[in-house]
């Protein structure tokens, strides 16, 4: 199918990295000059996973742009899923490991951006197994964690503090497992597992999710896993959810069993845009929108939203709209981040072991 | 192969094992049969009893090490044994891993766009039944396929060009060549750029002025001529007075780096503006050589920018030109001027100068380093216009005898293959020198023109299994990516394009991914999507099903294989799960089961036997509503529940007891009876089933009061005595 062609055409910086890429992210800036990112790497030729901090100059003298390593943390194995937290005076970083441990760390930006404090959970009964995804609560004094052992857990930190607590919130002893996990409001979160079900939990109402979307409304076709999910801080009523056939919905509490199929396996009725077959690994509200049309879009409709799949798509979808094509790899994309104070600036991981920096025009 | 392993032990007083005690005769013996010694610690302190050996992923080895059963007085804390992966071939020395990496991501997409290039035009030519299956775009692909792949190899391009030029640098630093590009370059020079075989000599003059550092290593060259002479000229202040100056300059000049000789000879004494008046003779001379140079007549396509001598691109014009130019040598040579040049040094350099130019045998030999060197100064200077792979191979012969090779070089290996027209002989160089990329990409060059190299890669060979030379090469690359982690996944391109055997190991490979983590396990399914291997696809869910139900990740088991619509196992873990569910599903602990049960559907066909989970459900929410409020409507839902839950066949009979232990209050609901006769009648069969399934052995009883059965005997009874009286 068609897609929409970019109007003006967006910068592309592919930049090998000769070790895979779990995960990258974007920090928070210090200062005007200076723009930082997190970068989970693999080294498959010794084996050893870590957590780097690099220092991203978009445009030395009008070549491409460069990545100066800052400094570097090793985690006791590969990292699962990377989160930040942007409100707070000094980034926050939260880690998800395949051991099952989360790692808070506190990268000190000015000082050369070296690990300063770093807090750990890692006893055994945490999480069985890896822990799936993680996420931290803005302003950054607690985080989220699942795992597909249908754990539940809560992690508070505070100050310098090395030790982590948590608290169990939910173990469904393995008979339902948890692949997406996203804070809505500071007591509320959205999860996201298989066969595309997603549950709501509030804190003020313990004992399990206070409201479940019913998996397998695409009935009849494959089912799949939703692998991220996203919440707009203005909308937190309506749960963006990314998965496997290239689906993307969301789901309105306020229309509790109806999703809203942005793309992707389809209920069958209009015929929905594919942008993709495969798996959407990431999704995230797009907080850059061309022509100011956002005084336009009406609480019912989709905020626009990026994507990122294993065909190699990166895309924004507005509802009602052509997909707009930002990238078409020859490999999977992993994951990608929109840079929150200058959402021009895209960073994705790609499978063949490089980083790509888009900046959009 | 024989493998000698030498162990040595984290503490050699403790009793480190060492396979071969003498180090020095196992060195020796190693360096005689060309083997590597691979020295590695496994850190155990007590004596090692046995050992094993086996192949890791890729390149590497997995030596198990177990230590003696340790005696009584051992600390408890001493291991029992280690495993230690020992990487074998430190791979190509000037090439990484990871760049080599880089370079087979970045060949994937020219190689599948010529390959499906390939496919369009052999389908097009079978439809037409046109004669010449290729035509003018043929050959614009194949050179697109190889500016592609070069342009991965490096660029030749320097990083940085200097602001100021600093007139004593006589060389530009680039980008450190490779052996690998040089070898490409050469492949692309007589195999893809086919219309311009005339300009070939200029093409491997080029060629020669880019990588002819790379023989530095094993050989004398130029390169390492000028670059020593770089060091020193620093600190030379007459330059001309010193002798290697003349030598290094004949030199550049014998293999065609003419702008490198005119700025060298700019830096001529006589230039300088308080000498000019009394050297003013010397001073043309000089220049005169200088012009002459410059004005070399050149026979090829484009000139770079910055380069010097003049292009033809016809023959006859060049040939004319080229006698004037010589012409004018011939005249210089013989000018009454030499006299009047009292410098001795620069009379004899620039005359010898004159006869590299005038292609003097002797002087040509005598400036060259290496045969590849004396063949470029001869294709410049005696027979430019050499044409034809036969009579170029006869030179490079002529100047092997007149410059023998002290010892072998890769690229020299890969020259003679090519100019001899000898298709095996380049096709088992690149392997030995460059490595199964090398070949695999190259063999689409060699079978684009030639019907010859075609004939002999692509028949079929009963000695290859009936596969083809071109398919045993891509099966080979194929299974090099596939034992690395990372790459494996692009495996999948090369071996598509495998006739024979490729689909095959296609699915093996798919089959012998692991399946741990949904990441790498929806990689795999993908690439079989994309291949249509559903069967695969079925086959590596269950794995991962079967994976996930081992590891307590009920619903991760049970969503896998419910994709893979794998009925039986459902059945059978169903059965495992009905277990728990007896105990579990009490009222508490409903929550952890409602997302399973969701998980579930109604769709009978991919739940398998787990279907009952779902009426279970349903049925026991409806008798909550009958306990909560007391209407007579939620209690015959109840009892419709019931029923349907008693009539299914996929519902087990030890919940028989249960669900009819469960329903008491339904069967004695005061107001009136709820199941009419048939009904009841159902039921009172399912409990004769039941009394009957007791005495199998395998039977499994449920955890109830001992009157259970009783009580639901009267209540069944009971209700049996209303429903017929109301009836």
């Amino acid at each position: 199918m068609a897609f929409a062609a970019p109007e003006t055409p967006s910068r592309v910086h592919r930049i090998p990295q000769s070790k895979y890429i779990d995960a990258v992210r974007w920090l928070s800036p210090v200062s005007a000059l200076d723009r930082f990112a997190a970068v989970a790497y693999y080294d498959t030729d010794t084996n050893s996973p870590s957590i780097e901090i690099i220092c991203v100059d978009p445009n030395p003298q009008g070549s491409s742009p460069t990545l100066t390593p800052q400094s570097s943390w090793t985690p006791p194995s590969r990292i699962s899923s990377l989160k930040t937290a942007h409100s707070t005076h000094q980034p926050i970083l939260a880690a998800a490991t395949f051991s099952g441990s989360i790692h808070i760390l506190a990268p000190d930006l000015i000082n050369g951006g070296t690990v300063e404090s770093e807090a750990t959970v890692s006893e055994l009964g945490f999480h069985s197994g890896p822990v799936s995804a993680v996420d931290l609560r803005e302003g950054g004094t607690e985080c989220v964690s699942v795992g597909e052992d249908g754990r539940v857990n809560l992690v508070s930190f505070v100050g310098d503090s090395s030790n982590l607590n948590y608290r169990r919130i939910f173990d469904a002893n393995g008979l339902v497992g948890y692949t997406a996990v996203k804070w809505a409001s500071p007591s509320e979160f959205a999860t996201g597992g298989y066969g595309f079900g997603l549950q709501w939990w509030d804190q003020r109402r313990p004992g399990g999710p206070v409201s479940q979307f019913k998996g397998n409304w695409c009935q009849g076709k494959t089912s799949g896993i939703v692998h991220s999910i996203d919440i707009h801080p203005s909308r937190k009523h309506t749960c963006l959810a990314g998965g496997s056939s290239g689906t993307v919905f969301a789901w309105d509490l306020r229309a509790q069993q109806q999703p809203i199929v942005l793309s992707g396996a389809g209920t069958g009725e209009a015929p929905i845009s594919l942008l993709s077959e495969s798996e959407v690994w990431e999704v995230q509200y797009d907080c850059y929108t061309r022509s100011s049309n956002i005084g336009n879009i009406t609480s019912t409709r989709i905020l626009p939203i990026m994507i990122c799949s294993e065909d190699g798509i990166l895309a924004v979808i507005e509802q009602g709209e052509e997909p707009l094509e930002l990238l078409a790899e020859p490999c999977a994309i992993n994951s990608f981040d929109i840079d929150q104070q200058n959402p021009s600036d895209v960073i994705c991981s790609l499978e063949w072991e490089s980083i790509a920096i888009l900046t959009r025009s | 192969m024989v493998l000698l392993i030498r162990v040595s032990g984290g503490d050699l007083l403790d009793g480190g094992v060492h396979v071969d005690d003498d180090a020095d005769l196992d060195t020796r013996w190693c360096c005689e049969v060309g083997a590597a010694v691979y020295p590695f610690h496994h850190g155990l302190k007590s004596p090692i009893s046995r050992l094993s050996i086996s192949w890791s992923r890729g390149n590497s080895l997995r030596v198990s090490v177990f230590a003696a059963p340790s005696s009584v007085e051992s600390v408890e804390d001493d291991a029992g044994g280690t495993v230690v992966e020992v990487k074998l071939g430190g791979g190509d020395g000037e090439i990484s891993d990871a760049h080599w990496r880089r370079i087979a991501y970045g060949s994937v997409s020219p190689f599948a766009l010529l390959q499906s290039r390939k496919n369009a035009i052999s389908s097009l030519s079978k439809m037409s039944m046109n004669s010449s299956p290729y035509d003018a775009d043929w050959w614009d692909y194949i050179m697109e396929y190889s500016k592609d792949i070069n342009a991965l190899l490096g660029s030749q391009k320097p990083a940085s060009v200097p602001v100021i030029d600093d007139p004593k640098s006589v060389i530009v630093k680039g980008e450190e060549p490779t052996n690998l590009k040089a070898a490409w370059e050469l492949l692309e020079m007589f195999y893809a750029e086919k219309p311009s075989h005339l300009c070939l000599p200029e093409r491997l003059v080029d060629w020669l002025a880019d990588f002819d550092s790379l023989f530095s290593g094993t050989h004398p060259t130029v390169h390492s001529k000028l670059v020593d002479f770089q060091k020193e000229l620093v600190n030379l202040q007459v330059v001309e007075d010193n002798p290697k100056y003349w030598e290094v300059m004949s030199s550049a000049l014998a293999v065609g780096w003419l702008d490198i000789v005119v700025k060298m000879l700019r830096l001529h004494g006589s230039y300088q503006l308080d000498q000019l008046s009394n050297r003013e003779t010397e001073n043309g001379l000089v220049e005169a050589v200088a012009v002459l140079i410059s004005k070399m007549p050149r026979m090829r396509l484009d000139q770079e920018a910055g380069k010097l001598g003049e292009c033809f691109k016809a023959k006859p014009d060049f040939v004319k030109a080229r006698e004037k130019w010589r012409a004018q040598i011939n005249k210089l040579d013989s000018s009454a001027f030499w006299f009047q040049c009292a410098h001795l040094q620069t009379r004899e350099g620039l005359r010898s100068m004159l006869q590299i130019m005038l292609g003097n045998a002797n002087s040509l030999c005598s400036a060259t380093c290496h045969w590849i060197e004396l063949y470029i100064s001869h294709l410049l200077y005696i027979r430019p216009l050499t044409v034809g792979l036969e009579s170029m191979y006869s030179l490079a012969q002529k100047s092997i005898q007149l410059k023998p090779m002290a010892s072998a070089h890769r690229l020299m290996g890969l020259i003679i293959g090519i100019l001899g027209e000898n298709t095996e002989v380049v096709l088992a160089e690149c392997l030995k020198g460059f490595g199964p990329w090398m070949v695999v990409h190259a063999i689409e060059l060699l079978t684009a023109g030639s019907d010859h190299a075609e004939m002999l890669l692509l028949e079929e060979r009963p000695n290859l299994g009936g596969i083809n030379i071109e398919e045993l090469h891509r099966l080979v690359y194929a299974q090099v990516l596939s034992s690395h982690p990372l790459t494996w996944q692009i495996a999948p391109i090369y071996l598509i394009s495998c006739m024979k055997h490729g689909m095959v190991l296609l699915q093996i490979l798919l089959s012998k991914q692991p399946v741990q983590h949904n990441q790498l396990l929806l990689k795999s399914i993908e690439i079989c999507r994309l291949y249509e291997l559903h069967s695969i696809t079925a086959n590596i869910m269950k794995i991962a099903g079967v994976h996930h139900w081992k590891h307590g990740r009920k619903g991760s088991g049970v969503f896998w294989l419910q994709q893979a619509r794998d009925e039986y196992r459902l059945n059978r873990i169903a059965q495992q799960l009905f277990d728990s569910v007896g105990k579990t599903i009490s009222d508490e602990s409903f929550k952890q089961w409602e997302g399973l049960i969701q998980l579930l559907g109604s769709d009978s066909k991919t739940a398998g036997g787990l279907e009952f989970l779902h009426k279970y459900r349903d049925f026991k929410k409806s008798l909550q509503h009958v306990f909560d409020g007391k209407t007579t409507d939620a209690a015959r839902r109840a009892v419709e529940s019931l029923i349907s839950l008693m009539k299914n066949p996929s519902t087990p009979q030890r919940f028989y007891l249960p669900l009819l232990y469960d329903s008491l209050k339904l069967l004695n609901w005061k107001d009136r009876p709820l199941l009419n006769v048939s009904q009841t009648n159902l039921l009172l069969t399912k409990l004769q089933d039941l009394s009957l399934a007791r005495l199998r052995p395998d039977f499994i009883e449920s955890e109830l009061p001992p009157q259970a059965l009783n009580s639901v005997r009267l209540a069944l009874a009971t209700n049996l005595g209303r429903a017929i009286l109301e009836e």
